[in-house]
C-alpha cells in the first residue's frame, strides 16, 4: 500500500503517552505520566492551588500567580501595579523554593560559550560570515575566527576578505563553537579547531536544541524517569541536550561501515561517513609535528566535494536518521546512548517484523508500529 | 528583518549546501533502489491522517494533515445563481447537444447540460503569500481546470452518471444553475510544495460535498427539500456497486525524477534536487470498455528548483585546497539521466530538461492498474464520510 490515511487523533495526551498507553508492558514510569497528563489538563481550568505548583500549564498572559510571598522567574514578568506573576510564555510552572519560573514548551536554541552547535551560512559579509544556529538571532563568524587553509597563523588581509566565499559559501553547514555570547543574546563562533569546519558526507536534520536556558536539561532521561523530571512536563519536548560528548563514531550494521554523528547543542544533527583521512592524521599524530599535521586535516576543511559513499552506508545513515526523528517525536531526550540504542532497537524491530511482512516496500520507514517498538526499547534499555 | 522573513516565506527550498544536494541526489539516483532520506520506497506517502465534514456551515469540508506538521482545510459553499445565456454558454450548449442530457428525458436537445467552468470558484490561502501572488493563482488555476475538465461518460447500464462531469452537475436547469465556491486555507507554512495536500483535501471535501434534494421539477424556479438529511452528494456514492464505475474528483500528485528514478511524494529537501518537477492530474476512467482504472486529465511541469542552487567546486579547483595531496578522483563521469559530464561528489545544478522515457516512466507508475493513483484514490475513498 502506498498510502496510509489515519483517522486524526486526539491531540490532547503527548506522543509520548500515545506510545505508551497502548502498551500494557510498559514501566511503571510511564504509566504514571499518562494519569499526570491527565491531571494537568483538569487543573488548567480548576483554581490554582499552591500546593501542586508543577502540575499547572500556563499561556502567555495568564496569571501564575498573586500571592506577594513569590517570586519571579525566567518566563513571566511583573507589573508596577500588582503584585501577580504573569507567564510570558506557554509552558509549566516550575517552583524552585520561593521561586516561580514558567519552563517553556518550546523555544529556541539559547547559545552559552562553549557549545558545539552546527551552523548553516545565511550571509556573506565584508569581514564575517552571519550563521543560523536556531537561537533567536543569528550567530556571526568573524573572519579572524576561522583557521587559515595550510594552518597558516597569519593576520587576514583585505585579500582574505576578497575571497571569503571560497571558504564558506551561503548554505554551506559549519560546525563550530560559541566564543562569545553578546548583552543581545546573539553568539560569537569559533572554527579554530582541527574538528571544526565545513560539513559535507552526509545528511543535516534539524530537531529541538536546548532552549529555554537549559530548563530541560534537568528533565533527566526526557519524560522517562518520571520521578527525577518535574511533574506535568513529563511529557518533555526531548531534543538534543548538553552533554559529554557531542560528536562520536558509530559503527554500523549491514556493511555501512563508520559513521560520524553531530549532535549540535542546539538541535541541528549532522550525520556523515566517517572521514577517514582524519583518522589516519590522529593515528599517526605520534610521528608528524604539530604543523604537519594540521595541514594534513585542514587541506579537507574547505572542501565541497564529497567523497565516494557506498550505498550501504548511505542506507544506514539514513536508518540512523529516522531513530533521531522517532527519539524527538517521542519526546525522548537526544544523545550518545539514546542516539546508539534507538539505531540498534530500530535492527532489531527489523528483525522481529521482517518475517510477518513479506511485502519489501517501505521496509526501511520508521513509524506507527516500529517507532513505538524502539521507544519501548530503549527505554528498557536505559 | 521583514525583507529576510518575506524571502525566506517566499523561498520554497531551503539553502543547502553543495556537499547535502550531491549525497542526497546520489542517494535518490542509485539505480534502480533509490535511498529517500527518511527511508521511504519510491512510491511511498507519508501517512497522513484525514476527516469530513469538519464545518458545520459548509456543504463539505475536509482537514487533511501531513506527517511533516502541514495542515490544510477546505470548505465547498454552494449557491443558487440565476444563468445568464451569454454567446459562451450557448456555444457549450451546442458542444453538449451530442452528448445528450440527463434531466429532461424526451431527446429535447436544446437542455443544458454542459454547464460552464466558471460555475467552480476557487480560492486558496497561503500563509506568507498574497492571494494575488502567483503561487496561489497558479495553484487554484491548475486545480480547477482537472476539476471542471473531468467529464463523465455513460456507464455500462446505459444510464447518464454524470453527464458533462461536475460542470453538468451543476446545472439545476435551463435558468438556475449552482455556484460552488471551493475555499483552500492551508493552515500552516508551507514546507514542501503544497499541491499534493491541497488537492487530496480538495478531493475527499467534494466527495463529501451534499447539495440539498430539489423539489421542484423541469423549468420550474427551484425549490429545494429542507430536510438535510435527504440531501444528495454532489459526487453520487452507490453502495455496493464496484467503485470503479462512479464518477470522482480528480487528485493532483506531485511526482519528481532524480535520475532514472521516480519518486512520490516528495519532501522539500528531495524536490530541491529534482531533475523533473510533474503535476499529474488523474481521475477514475469510467468509460467501459477502457483498460487502464485511470485517466490521465494533465499534466504540469513545475519548475525545478534545483536549477536555481550553488554549484559545488571540485577539489581541483579549490583555491583552499592546493596543497592538497593530488586529486586523482577528479574525473568527469557522464550522467546517464541528463548526458552532462559531472565529477562525483560534485553538485551541479540542474540546467533543465528530463528524457522523454522518464516522463513516461512517471506517467506509467500513476496510471498502471493496481498503480500510485488507485491507490491514492482508494485510501481517499476508504475516509469515512459522515
Amino acid at each position: 500500500m502506498a498510502i496510509t490515511i489515519l483517522p486524526p487523533v486526539v491531540e490532547d495526551l503527548g506522543p509520548y503517552q500515545n506510545a505508551s498507553d497502548s502498551d500494557e508492558d510498559m514501566s511503571d514510569n510511564s504509566d504514571s505520566d499518562v494519569e499526570m497528563g491527565g491531571v494537568s489538563l483538569q487543573k488548567k481550568r480548576s483554581h490554582f492551588d499552591s500546593t501542586k505548583l508543577g502540575a499547572k500549564f500556563v499561556t502567555p498572559g495568564e496569571v501564575v500567580h498573586d500571592d506577594p510571598q513569590w517570586m519571579r522567574g525566567h518566563g513571566t514578568y511583573t507589573t508596577p501595579l500588582s503584585t501577580s506573576i504573569i507567564a510570558t510564555v506557554a509552558g509549566n510552572v516550575v517552583q524552585t523554593n520561593k521561586l516561580l519560573s514558567v519552563q517553556p514548551l518550546r523555544a529556541r536554541y539559547t547559545p552559552e560559550i562553549g557549545d558545539l552547535v552546527v551552523g548553516r551560512i545565511v550571509e556573506v559579509q565584508s569581514r564575517r560570515w552571519k550563521v543560523d544556529i536556531a537561537a533567536p538571532l543569528l550567530a556571526q563568524l568573524p573572519l579572524s575566527a576561522i583557521n587559515l587553509p595550510g594552518g597558516i597563523l597569519r593576520r587576514r588581509t583585505s585579500a582574505d576578505e576578497l575571497q571569503i566565499r571560497t571558504f564558506f559559501n551561503e548554505g554551506d553547514l559549519v560546525i563550530a563553537e560559541v566564543q562569545s555570547v553578546h548583552q543581545d543574546g546573539s553568539a560569537s563562533l569559533h572554527t579554530r579547531s582541527l574538528k571544526y569546519g565545513k560539513l559535507r558526507n552526509g545528511v543535516f536534520l534539524a530537531v529541538t536544541g536546548t532552549g529555554g536556558g537549559g530548563a530541560r536539561s534537568n528533565l533527566s532521561k526526557g519524560g522517562v524517569d518520571s520521578s527525577l523530571a518535574v511533574p506535568g512536563s513529563a511529557s518533555g519536548t526531548g531534543g538534543v541536550v548538553r552533554s559529554r560528548r557531542q560528536v562520536w563514531t558509530l559503527s554500523t550494521a549491514h556493511g555501512g561501515g563508520e559513521v560520524d554523528v553531530v549532535l549540535g547543542v542546539n538541535g541541528y544533527i549532522h550525520i556523515s561517513k566517517h572521514a577517514d583521512g582524519e583518522a589516519a592524521a590522529s593515528s599517526t599524530t605520534e610521528n608528524v609535528s604539530i604543523n604537519r599535521m594540521e595541514e594534513l586535516v585542514s587541506s579537507s576543511i574547505y572542501s565541497s566535494q564529497n567523497d565516494e559513499i557506498h550505498p550501504q552506508t548511505r542506507r544506514e545513515i539514513a536508518r540512523l536518521t529516522q531513530s533521531i526523528q522517532v527519539l524527538v517525536q517521542s519526546g525522548v531526550r537526544v544523545d550518545e546512548d539514546t542516539v546508539t540504542g534507538a539505531y540498534n532497537a530500530s535492527l532489531q524491530v527489523d528483525l522481529e517484523v521482517g518475517d510477518d511482512e513479506d511485502e519489501d516496500e517501505g521496509r526501511e520507514y520508521l513509524e506507527g508500529m516500529k517507532a513505538r517498538r524502539i521507544i519501548e526499547l530503549v527505554v528498557k534499555g536505559n | 528583518m521583514s525583507s529576510q522573513r518575506q524571502a525566506s516565506s517566499a523561498a520554497q527550498i531551503p539553502h543547502l549546501s553543495p556537499a547535502e544536494l550531491s549525497y542526497l541526489y546520489t542517494s535518490l539516483s542509485l539505480p534502480n533502489s533509490p535511498i529517500r532520506p527518511d527511508g521511504r520506497s519510491p512510491t511511498q506517502f507519508r501517512p497522513l491522517s484525514a476527516e469530513t465534514n469538519i464545518l458545520p456551515g459548509t456543504n463539505g469540508s475536509a482537514r487533511i494533515g501531513f506527517a511533516d506538521g502541514t495542515q490544510a482545510i477546505v470548505g465547498v459553499k454552494a449557491e443558487v445563481e440565476k444563468t445568464v445565456l451569454v454567446s459562451d454558454t450557448l456555444d457549450v450548449q451546442h458542444e453538449a447537444q451530442g452528448t445528450g442530457n440527463g434531466e429532461g428525458g424526451e431527446g429535447s436537445s436544446s437542455a443544458v447540460t454542459g454547464g460552464h467552468g466558471s460555475w467552480v470558484q476557487m480560492s486558496i490561502e497561503i500563509p506568507g503569500f498574497r492571494d494575488d501572488d502567483a503561487l496561489p493563482v497558479f495553484l487554484s488555476e491548475m486545480m480547477r481546470e482537472s476539476l471542471v475538465g473531468s467529464v463523465g461518460v455513460k456507464d455500462k447500464s446505459g444510464e447518464e452518471n454524470m453527464a458533462g462531469g461536475l460542470k453538468g452537475r451543476l446545472v439545476i436547469n435551463k435558468r438556475w444553475h449552482w455556484r460552488l465556491y471551493i475555499d483552500v486555507l492551508l493552515l500552516s507554512q508551507p514546507l514542501s510544495y503544497p499541491l499534493p495536500l491541497l488537492s487530496l483535501t480538495t478531493h475527499l471535501a467534494l466527495l463529501s460535498t451534499k447539495l440539498p434534494k430539489l423539489k421542484s421539477k423541469g423549468e420550474e424556479d427551484p425549490f429545494f427539500d429542507d430536510d438535510w438529511a435527504v440531501a444528495e452528494y454532489i459526487y453520487p456514492r452507490v453502495l455496493g456497486v464496484s467503485n470503479t464505475l462512479q464518477v470522482r474528483p480528480p487528485v493532483t500528485l506531485l511526482v519528481i525524477s532524480v535520475g532514472e528514478n521516480v519518486i512520490f511524494d516528495p519532501t522539500r529537501e528531495e524536490i530541491a534536487v529534482a531533475d523533473a518537477v510533474l503535476a499529474i492530474s488523474v481521475t477514475r476512467d469510467n468509460e467501459a470498455g477502457s483498460l487502464q482504472p485511470l485517466k490521465l486529465l494533465s499534466i504540469r511541469t513545475i519548475d525545478p528548483p534545483s536549477r536555481l542552487t550553488q554549484p559545488g567546486i571540485p577539489n581541483s579547483e579549490n583555491v583552499n585546497m592546493l596543497g592538497a595531496p593530488a586529486p586523482n578522483e577528479n574525473v568527469a563521469v557522464l550522467n546517464p539521466a541528463t548526458g552532462e559530464e559531472e565529477v562525483p561528489g560534485v553538485w551541479r545544478p540542474r540546467r533543465g530538461g528530463v528524457k522523454r522515457s522518464v516522463i513516461a516512466g512517471m506517467v506509467k507508475t500513476v496510471l498502471k492498474k493496481g498503480g500510485v493513483g488507485e491507490e491514492v484514490l482508494a485510501g481517499l475513498e476508504g475516509v469515512e464520510v459522515s
